[in-house]
């Protein structure tokens, strides 16, 4: 059960929405199969897990890693059950990961077997490394009491490699090796039952055969160390991999859309688009019902039955239709345009809600673009845009006068008009009748700041004398404001 | 749903054995997916491209439970008076004209309004009430003693109001009638959901099923497919067959040949007598194949070189 349980935390961290109601199917799924064979372990967790067809290739491959290291570790804690058992009695119950139980006896009877100088051998981990046991299974218990699952990050990897040494005792084991050198041993040592004389002469005599000893200490404690790191690599593979991507996508959520990396707008395009997406489909419902304006007269004589079938009740499949109109208006000079990029993007994503988007773009002549968008596709036609214009200084007044020439005769009061912008004007006029015009023949006029609140109306910023014709005033720095504006935009649309 | 003959699915791997008699191919996750839906009595919802047997899955389960296959297609506009039920307008009519007629008996001798509303009351009302009521094929499926296996085809085609309506249905085998109340599944219905992936359904809905993705299958499967499916089929035409559409299908093509083209198109060449795959019956019987001109004319010029390979 604890194997299918991690198994479902690693899918989870590689973004796999898996449910808890999920989870239970699986595990009652399990329960009836059982897990030895691994084909029908697969399908079985397959169907009662993965639902979507994106993740199929992520399950797969975790699924092919997890449980490699499970049966490792399965072979491994039978193979050391084995010994165990021909083994003392005692040595069944001891825990090969656990260092306080560890008693002499099964030492002993190992040490009687093997040479004599492995007595003396006295940190826990140097006996078990002497004897050459396979230390998976001690990794694996050490590393679950590490919490190795919570790795997040590759740089972490060392420092968990560390941790599960520690735990295995690695700290009596260097102390002995380097103990060795200056021979004074430590209490809990074989030696210290010896006495003292004996011991030095005991000492003396091994002297060349301590260091041998010694050397061999070092590179088990070496060869130890690269198992801990391989393990901890393959348990970065199936947890962190795909979490290292999620940080990235959450982290660029919130991030400063005008100072984001050119590297990352591939991902950030698709981080649009997807929240694009949910947002269309959560509206597109209401558009659906909202098409239907005709008389249901199903319903109608269902509901006037009861009146003797004369109909004076009528039901209706719906009463209005409503698309919202949008005009879109973005400031492409430099500053702005790295947000205004992304605002289009997400308004064009999401025209399966919003067919009736006109968009223009300014720098100082303002034109309309949504032809543009149509014959290109949006992505080309954006990298031409911000070819074409970003960089350019802002002139405002000139930027309405020609929309008020292009557009502003085809705002009514079905149209919402956004407009993108920092009022930074460069000290030229605003022009701020025209926008009280477009303000007054819209349905909504929103303005969207992409500086915070603090830097409105410094410098050359005009935000003020453009903002009581504005119904709203947002700051819109990253995608989360974006993700936000647009859906109480289709709300309340 | 109650199940006779338990030890049909007594393991997966029984399934498969027997939907191969049955004439279905399958592979071992679709057996394990049946297996599963019997046992957890869960819904599965079936995702694959277009013709690979989602719904002969379906019938052929069907007909090895010896189940009636109740099959309902979704479309863009279905509701619930469509899919669940629907009140007997004409025969309610009916019915109040009746009322109308023995409403003088009922009423009579009463004094005073009161009196006559009380002896209303009395009177019982059928008007909204299992007689009036006209099952459809969710209901059907509920209401099937011995239990049916109910094929929702295309649940993406659907609305998204129709697919949260089903969920109640999905998990608790139960629907609600606001003018009844709620009716439960006499026997549970093993439901088969299938979609082609037009739109996204929504996590509720999955998470309430158990989800099987069947893929094209690969070349060994087919080739099997075929050998029940098409009978006297030569085994090196067949093996032929197989490489080619493998080979059509890793083309960027609008439409990807499907088993059940594929299938199609091996009884034409059984039909025609062909022997072995040549440039010039394959170009002419290309269009069993393609379903798109684009396509046809992509394939067209290539069919030589594909067909040099084979050998």
């Amino acid at each position: 059960m604890r194997f299918v349980a991690n198994f479902i935390v690693a899918l989870r961290e590689a973004g796999l929405p898996v449910s808890p109601a999920e989870s239970l199917d699986a595990l009652k799924a399990i329960k009836l199969l059982g897990l030895e064979n691994r084909e029908t372990c697969k399908s079985v967790l397959a169907l009662t897990l993965v639902k979507r067809q994106v993740d199929q290739a992520i399950y797969e491959e975790l699924f092919d890693l997890y449980f490699a290291s499970v049966n490792k570790a399965k072979e491994t804690g039978e193979e050391t059950k084995k010994k165990a058992e021909n083994d003392a009695s005692l040595e069944a119950q001891n825990d090969v990961g656990d260092n306080k139980n560890s008693i002499q006896s099964p030492d002993s009877s190992e040490a009687d077997k093997s040479d004599t100088e492995q007595v003396n051998v006295s940190s826990e981990l140097g006996r078990a490394l002497s004897q050459e046991k396979d230390m998976s299974l001690a990794i694996i218990q050490a590393a679950a009491a590490e919490k190795l699952s919570s790795i997040v990050l590759f740089t972490q990897k060392n420092y968990f490699a560390y941790k599960i040494m520690q735990r295995l005792g690695d700290d009596a084991l260097s102390a002995e090796i380097r103990g060795k050198g200056n021979s004074l041993e430590q209490e809990n040592s074989l030696e210290q039952r010896n006495s003292l004389e004996q011991k030095n002469s005991l000492e003396q005599k091994n002297s060349p055969e301590q260091k041998r000893k010694q050397r061999k200490l070092i590179k088990s404690r070496a060869r130890l160390l690269d198992q801990v790191k391989d393990y901890v690599e393959q348990q970065y593979m199936i947890y962190a991999q795909h979490k290292g991507l999620k940080y990235r996508e959450e982290y660029l959520q919130q991030a400063k859309l005008s100072q984001l990396d050119r590297l990352d707008f591939k991902l950030m395009q698709s981080l649009v688009q997807r929240a694009a997406r949910k947002l269309a489909s959560q509206h597109s419902r209401r558009r659906l019902t909202r098409k239907r304006g005709q008389l249901d007269v199903r319903k109608t004589i269902a509901a006037n039955a009861a009146f003797d079938g004369a109909l004076f009740h009528t039901r209706w499949k719906a009463t209005r239709i409503e698309r919202p109109k949008i005009v879109a208006i973005c400031d492409v000079s430099g500053s702005v345009s790295s947000i205004a990029r992304f605002l289009l993007l997400f308004l064009y994503s999401l025209q399966d809600v919003m067919p009736k988007v006109r968009s223009f773009v300014f720098a100082s002549d303002m034109i309309e673009v949504t032809e543009l968008f149509k014959h290109e596709g949006i992505e080309l036609a954006l990298e031409d845009i911000m070819k074409r214009w970003g960089g350019l200084s802002t002139n405002y007044a000139k930027a309405l006068e020609d929309f008020q020439s292009q557009a502003l005769a085809s705002i009514d009061k079905k149209t919402t008009v956004i407009m993108l912008g920092d009022a930074r004007n460069n000290q030229g006029d605003g022009r701020v009748d025209i926008w009280e015009k477009v303000f007054r023949k819209s349905k909504r006029v929103l303005w969207l700041n992409p500086e915070h609140r603090n830097s409105w109306d410094s410098g050359d910023s005009i935000m003020s004398e453009y903002s009581p014709w504005c119904g709203s005033v947002e700051p819109c720095r990253n995608l989360k404001d974006i993700e936000r504006f647009f859906s109480r935009l289709l709300k309340y649309s | 749903m109650i199940i006779k003959h338990q030890e049909k699915i007594a393991s997966p791997e029984v399934i498969q054995s027997r939907y191969e008699d049955l004439g279905y191919i399958c592979s071992h996750s679709v057996a394990t997916s049946i297996y599963l839906a019997c046992h957890l009595q869960k819904p599965i919802l079936i995702e694959g491209p277009p013709g690979v047997g989602k719904t002969e899955l379906a019938k052929v389960t069907a007909a090895y439970l010896n189940a009636p296959l109740i099959r309902m297609q979704c479309y863009e506009g279905l509701d619930e008076s469509k899919a669940l039920y629907e009140w007997k307008y004409g025969k309610q009519l009916l019915y109040t004209q009746v009322l109308k007629e023995q409403l003088g008996d009922v009423l009579r001798g009463a004094r005073g309004l009161d009196e006559s509303i009380a002896r209303l009351h009395d009177f019982g009302d059928i008007f909204y009430s299992q007689d009036f009521l006209e099952p459809r094929p969710l209901l059907q499926a509920l209401q099937s003693q011995e239990g049916a296996v109910l094929l929702i085809d295309e649940i993406d085609k659907a609305d998204q109001e129709f697919e949260a309506f089903l969920l109640e249905l999905l998990s608790d085998y139960q629907v609600s009638i606001p003018e009844i109340g709620t009716v439960k599944a006499v026997s549970t219905p093993i439901v088969m959901l299938t979609s082609n992936n037009t739109r996204e359904l929504g996590d509720a809905l999955k998470r309430r099923c158990l989800h099987l993705y069947i893929p094209f299958p690969d070349a060994a499967l087919e080739s099997r497919i075929l050998a029940t499916q098409v009978e006297g089929l030569d085994a090196q035409l067949r093996e032929q067959i197989v490489a080619l559409i493998g080979k059509l299908r890793d083309m960027p093509l609008k439409k990807s040949p499907a088993v059940s083209e594929t299938i199609d198109w091996a009884r034409a060449l059984l039909l025609l007598n062909v022997e072995e795959l040549d440039p010039h019956w394959v170009k002419e019987t290309l269009n069993l194949l393609l379903k798109f001109q684009d396509d046809i004319e992509l394939v067209e010029p290539e069919i030589k070189a594909l067909l040099k390979d084979l050998r």
